[in-house]
């Protein structure tokens, strides 16, 4: 099948095959699977989040109402990188803070000079953990900001045709699921696709949790190698690497965009004229 | 109730004699020769066929673990594994957390690596980028000796250091003479050895936990039948170049 490649580039074509389906490379094609699963699972933890929060914030109780604005302003605020490294770290020592609780005897408890005080009470977390960590990581970060957008489209619907349902005699829940949710998407949708973009962007993050994802295998495999034992004797090729991950995340980008315009079409079919 | 409880315990543990102890081992994966991802996407190098070949020799049934070098040793700590294989040099400040087998590597002189031709005086160093791998011996002596009339930029990974190294954008890498040696020699005249040897550290050893001296006291048995039959140097020559290897005894 290479036949027509190799006669016009040259025996280089099967060096260059073998060497980027090596087991290193495999590896690397491999956890791209850990960005899009973080992606993924994370935009369903933001969007329940989002849901949530929204809620919360439109609650007609007030303490409920502050909670909601308290994780929206708050969460917002807190630079994710920050938050990426400390809530994994926060849940676990919680997590082995009540282990421990049954675990170790009191007095060793109390004589720890170490965490966990006693080795019953680790909670070893392998990637698979750290996977699910971050995903509700980033699931709250950009959760925060989807709540202000569900909040904002959500106030958007025109009151009048709240209030004209209301006189046909719809009933409270039929106005506010047939009405003003039914039309809010159209308006939450664009500021919606914009903290997707963002949430997927941080998935570059994934490796400051131990996780080898696409990131921290670009630079294994972009760095320069000057023993012939060890693979391809190479310079620093860490860019080459990076400029894969660039067009990775440029193509989940325009594959996004193409989604959401899709979603927009149904969200608006009856309310937008261009959708028809 | 208790008793039986006592009693399933002990009979998992009595259980567990017979077939092979497991002991999780972590490395780095990234410090060629000593440890590295071979071609094949799996930890490879010196210290992984050592390890397998101690685990043998001391009836373990070993699993590799990787973990970044910055918390390599909390990790250990913490019981994510059971033992560190990962060209750790044993040095005082380490033995107040972890404790260490025997060396396994004799004590290997640091040196300066700096591009083919630069101009440094190395017997007043000042005023110049010196690249370590950060959590190092070699971290801890720069900032002391050198700290204060120059930057020491730290990386995570020794490959990275190099990396800045060939990019310019540090002078000179302070790191183990057996990291650097085939850098500098496969680099193609790029980079050269500067200035003088710096002895730092007591070689390298198996980092463990410091209740864990049963453990300790296999891998010791089964170093020392190695240095005793000759195997150890042999792996120490077949990986590295110049091979620092045992006296013969």
């Amino acid at each position: 099948m290479l036949e027509w490649l190799t006669a016009a580039l040259g025996d280089d074509v099967g060096f260059w095959v073998e060497y980027l389906t090596n087991g290193k490379h495999l590896a690397f094609y491999a956890s791209f699977r850990f960005t899009i699963l973080a992606g993924i699972l994370g935009a369903a933890f933001g969007l329940v989040f989002g849901l949530g929060g929204a809620t919360l914030r439109r609650s007609g109780f007030a303490p409920l109402r502050w909670l909601g604005m308290g994780y929206i302003n708050v969460v917002r605020g807190v630079p994710d990188v920050l938050f990426f490294l400390f809530f994994p770290l926060a849940f676990e020592q919680a997590v082995e803070w009540i282990i421990a609780l049954n675990a170790c005897s009191a007095e060793v408890r109390e004589a720890a000079t170490r965490w966990p005080p006693c080795a019953e009470a680790n909670w070893f977390l392998g990637t698979t953990e750290y996977l699910l960590l971050a995903s509700v990581s980033l699931g709250l970060v950009y959760g925060a900001f989807a709540a202000n957008v569900i909040n904002g489209a959500m106030n958007a619907v025109p009151r009048g045709q709240l209030e004209a349902a209301r006189a046909y005699g719809m009933s409270r829940f039929q106005v506010l699921w047939g009405i003003q949710i039914r039309q809010m998407w159209v308006y939450a949708l664009p500021g919606l696709s914009n903290v997707w973009m963002l949430l997927f962007k941080a998935t570059s993050l994934l490796s400051l949790l131990q996780i080898a994802d696409i990131v921290l295998w670009a630079d294994r495999l972009g760095a320069p190698n000057f023993i012939a034992r060890v693979g391809l004797v190479h310079g620093d090729w860490r860019w080459r690497y990076y400029l894969v991950l660039f067009i990775f995340y440029i193509l989940v980008t325009w594959l996004s965009e193409k989604f959401f315009k899709m979603l927009m079409r149904r969200a608006g079919r009856g309310i937008l004229a261009e959708a028809g | 109730m208790k008793t039986l409880i006592l009693a399933a315990l002990a009979a998992t543990t009595l259980g567990g004699a017979a077939i092979a102890q497991e002991v999780r081992l972590g490395t780095e994966g990234a410090y060629a020769p000593w440890n590295f991802m071979g071609d094949d996407g799996e930890v490879d190098g010196f210290e992984i066929e050592l390890g397998n070949e101690l685990c043998e020799r001391a009836g373990l049934s070993c699993t590799w673990v990787v973990n970044e070098w910055d918390t390599i040793i909390p990790n250990l700590v913490a019981g994510n594994y059971d033992a560190i294989i990962a060209g750790m040099s044993i040095t005082d400040e380490r033995m107040q957390t972890i404790d260490f087998s025997d060396n396994y590597y004799p004590p290997d002189p640091s040196k300066f690596a700096q591009a083919a031709g630069a101009d440094i005086n190395y017997d007043d160093l000042s005023g110049i980028r010196i690249g370590v791998q950060g959590a190092t011996i070699q971290a801890a002596y720069a900032e002391q000796n050198f700290g204060e009339n120059n930057t020491i930029l730290s990386y995570e990974t020794a490959d990275q250091s190099v990396a800045d190294l060939s990019a310019g954008n540090v002078d000179v890498v302070l790191a183990d003479g057996g990291y650097l040696a085939p850098i500098v020699d496969g680099s193609g005249g790029a980079l050269e050895f500067a200035g003088p040897d710096v002895m730092i550290g007591g070689g390298v050893g198996i980092g463990l936990r410091k209740d864990d001296d049963e453990i300790e006291a296999k891998f010791n048995e089964a170093i020392a039948s190695m240095k005793a039959d000759g195997s150890l140097n042999e792996l120490i020559t077949e990986w590295f170049d110049p091979p620092n290897t045992f006296p013969e005894e």
